[in-house]
């Protein structure tokens, strides 16, 4: 009987609202008791999940509206299990935090990307996409840096815009057609101004092209903790986003090669090394926008199973860099090097996660990626799929080698220090058997796939073939190492998309301010000579009339004034 | 006096020729297995021998000597944006 009605409460409730509401708990419940209590919300979250099952779920009628706030398929699911996957691991490598302000924010940003992968419509999705912005950015405000506040703001600038545009598209579309669902869009139509804003709200977040400043701007001014957690959401809520409204999209296959491939040579010479993952996320989730533009059934697996396995190991990634950094303070390429030592199991793990992500055969990113690669072969185009064999050359560079190297070996270690607190440790110790499992047994992640999977990574063809590139491009590395041709780590920042708002916007735009700023104190200056003139007249004219006696007052001028001026328009009129 | 090389400066130059080799023989055994295995690729290009091998040796020379020349455009200072 309890356990009815208990479940029965839990299927009204869309998955990762219960993490929101524990999440108001967190600041009166002290440390420790606070992170079983965060894991245990997690937990009820995910047998919710799991016992309601696909269907719609919870519709609410509001204004002749329906909002759809609990929509679970297919597609939600396998997005939905990563996302308490990732909120649990969050919780247990920030298991030191004795502060409760950032875990209340990771909390209620996991439950809200949760919440937002099973909207069922535009509006409710729109509520949940801002509330992870609002959520998300106290991460980095956490960090209490001037840098990082500065970002922070500038983050949320582009989330709120990105979720405004989602609110003006959800309104053109509803006018036009009197439903908000959310499910798959066409351009073209007579709403295409919507679904065009709809597109950007969604590219924004998905961090494409010239929209992608924010992340590599914020992500890693984030505090150690924070960064982790800002890595899973709110751009795999987006491929989600996409993968929903957009699939099969021909213009989203050449926007994620373009994605493969730039932040590539960005991240070469980027000295901050979670920049340097920030970058690669950036090239990761192109892969997976290519995958959502094929839109046939493997590709879509593809990109799904690709988000799924990424988020792991990009938080595997940027826990073992937020590991170094809580412990030696910075993360800057040119200032680290010889960790190995002191960290030896930070070290493992990070290697673990750059071969997951550099796609060697029995780590989790090669099952994933096989599928879209082979996706991508039968659409028949051999140039974007140049662009990302090559793309996966460069996370070989950046995440496989770059990060690892630079951190852990390179040089003499400058830093007295020991390995990263227990909790840290764990969950990248989780992580990194989920990266190795995957990679050895993909079944289980095969079968919580959108679609029927009937695939096999592991053949002759595709090991060998994938281990020629990686061996070889590493063979590549250790040529310019050994030949110190190798570019050295410098202390620099490497310009990005955000670079326009931030330089070049104030460069244009203080002049033209200024202008306009000129322009309108001649006009003032001209205004207030003119009135003071005409003012001296009425004065002079007050004391020294043509004719008769002095006038006494000011008011009485005015008025003489003004019956002369009917006087003068009565005569007009009558003449 | 000349200062003794620290553990980790001997660890490193330790490692590094062992780990060369390592990396040089399994390369070996994949040019090998090239000719002995039928490999396929997705697209026919993959189809040429030691497509994989010298697209992936290539690529990453490519991007590093991309990145040398970004660097002389888009690398400022670290507190370029700090005004």
């Amino acid at each position: 009987m309890t356990e009815q009605v208990v479940s029965f409460a839990i299927s009204s409730w869309p998955p990762g609202l219960v993490m929101i509401l524990a999440a108001f708990a967190v600041p009166w419940i002290p440390h420790v008791a606070r992170q079983l209590w965060m894991l245990g919300a997690i937990a009820l979250s995910v047998w919710g999940l799991i016992s309601t099952g696909a269907g719609v779920h919870v519709v609410w009628q509001v204004m002749g509206l329906d909002l759809v706030l609990y929509r679970a398929d297919n597609l939600t699911f396998p997005f939905a299990l990563v996302f308490h996957i990732a909120a649990a691991l969050n919780v247990i490598y920030s298991w030191h935090d004795r502060k409760w302000s950032e875990h209340m924010a990771s909390l209620s940003y996991a439950g809200a990307a949760i919440a937002a992968v099973h909207a069922g419509d535009l509006i409710t999705l729109f509520i949940w996409w801002e509330a992870t912005a609002v959520t998300s950015v106290f991460l980095i405000l956490a960090a209490g840096t001037q840098r990082a506040q500065s970002a922070a703001m500038r983050y949320l600038l582009f989330q709120v815009l990105s979720g405004v545009l989602l609110l003006a598209g959800a309104a053109v579309i509803a006018s036009h057609s009197g439903s908000i669902t959310f499910a798959q869009m066409q351009f073209g139509g007579p709403d295409n101004v919507g679904i065009w804003l709809i597109f950007i709200a969604f590219g924004i977040k998905a961090a494409f092209p010239f929209l992608n400043g924010w992340l590599q701007d914020a992500y890693p001014e984030a505090t150690a903790t924070g960064t982790v957690a800002l890595s899973a959401f709110t751009t795999k809520l987006a491929i989600y986003a996409l993968a929903r409204g957009f699939a099969g999209t021909d213009m989203l296959i050449w926007i994620g090669a373009a994605m493969t491939a730039l932040p590539v040579f960005f991240a070469v010479i980027e000295n901050d090394l979670r920049r340097v993952l920030a970058f690669s996320l950036n090239n990761q989730l192109g892969f997976m926008v290519v995958a959502v533009g094929i839109g046939t059934e493997l590709a879509l697996n593809g990109a799904v199973a690709h988000a799924f396995v990424h988020i792991i190991y990009k938080a595997l990634l940027f826990m073992s860099m937020g590991a170094v950094l809580h412990q030696v303070g910075t993360i800057k390429a040119s200032a680290l090097g010889g960790l190995y030592r002191q960290m030896p199991f930070t070290m493992v793990c990070c290697i673990i996660g750059a071969m997951s992500i550099s796609a060697f055969p029995l780590f989790s990113g090669f099952v994933a990626k096989s599928l879209t690669m082979s996706a991508l072969g039968d659409t028949g185009l051999v140039w974007v799929y140049l662009v990302l064999l090559f793309a996966s050359a460069g996370v070989l560079e950046h995440s496989g080698i770059k990060i690892p190297y630079f951190a852990f070996f390179a040089h003499e270690s400058k830093h007295e220090t020991g390995e990263a607190p227990i909790g840290m440790r764990v969950a990248m110790g989780i992580a990194a058997v989920l990266c190795i499992g995957i990679g050895i047994f993909p079944a289980p992640l095969y079968a919580i796939l959108p679609y029927a999977v009937d695939y096999h990574p592991y053949d002759a063809s595709h090991v060998t073939g994938q281990l020629q590139l990686l061996i070889f491009a590493m063979l590549a590395f250790i040529f310019l190492i050994r030949m110190k041709l190798y570019p050295p780590e410098i202390p620099s920042v490497v310009l990005n998309s955000d670079w326009f708002y931030r330089r070049l916007a104030p460069m244009v735009g203080r002049p033209v301010l200024g202008l306009v700023m000129r322009v309108w104190n001649v006009t003032v200056n001209m205004i207030t000579w003119y009135r003071d003139m005409a003012w001296t007249a009425v004065e002079r004219m007050m004391h020294a009339p043509i004719s008769g006696p002095t006038i006494p007052g000011r008011a009485v001028m005015v008025q003489a004034l003004l019956l002369a001026l009917l006087l003068l328009l009565g005569y007009l009129l009558v003449g | 006096m000349r200062n003794k090389p620290k553990p980790t400066t001997k660890d490193l130059q330790a490692l590094g020729r062992p780990f060369t080799i390592f990396m040089i023989g399994v390369g070996v055994v994949l040019l090998v297995l090239e000719f002995i295995l039928h490999r396929h690729g997705e697209i026919a290009a993959e189809d040429f021998p030691l497509f994989p091998a010298i697209f992936g040796f290539a690529a990453f020379l490519f991007i590093v000597q991309v990145g040398k020349w970004l660097r002389m455009m888009i690398m400022r200072k670290e507190d370029y944006y700090d005004d």
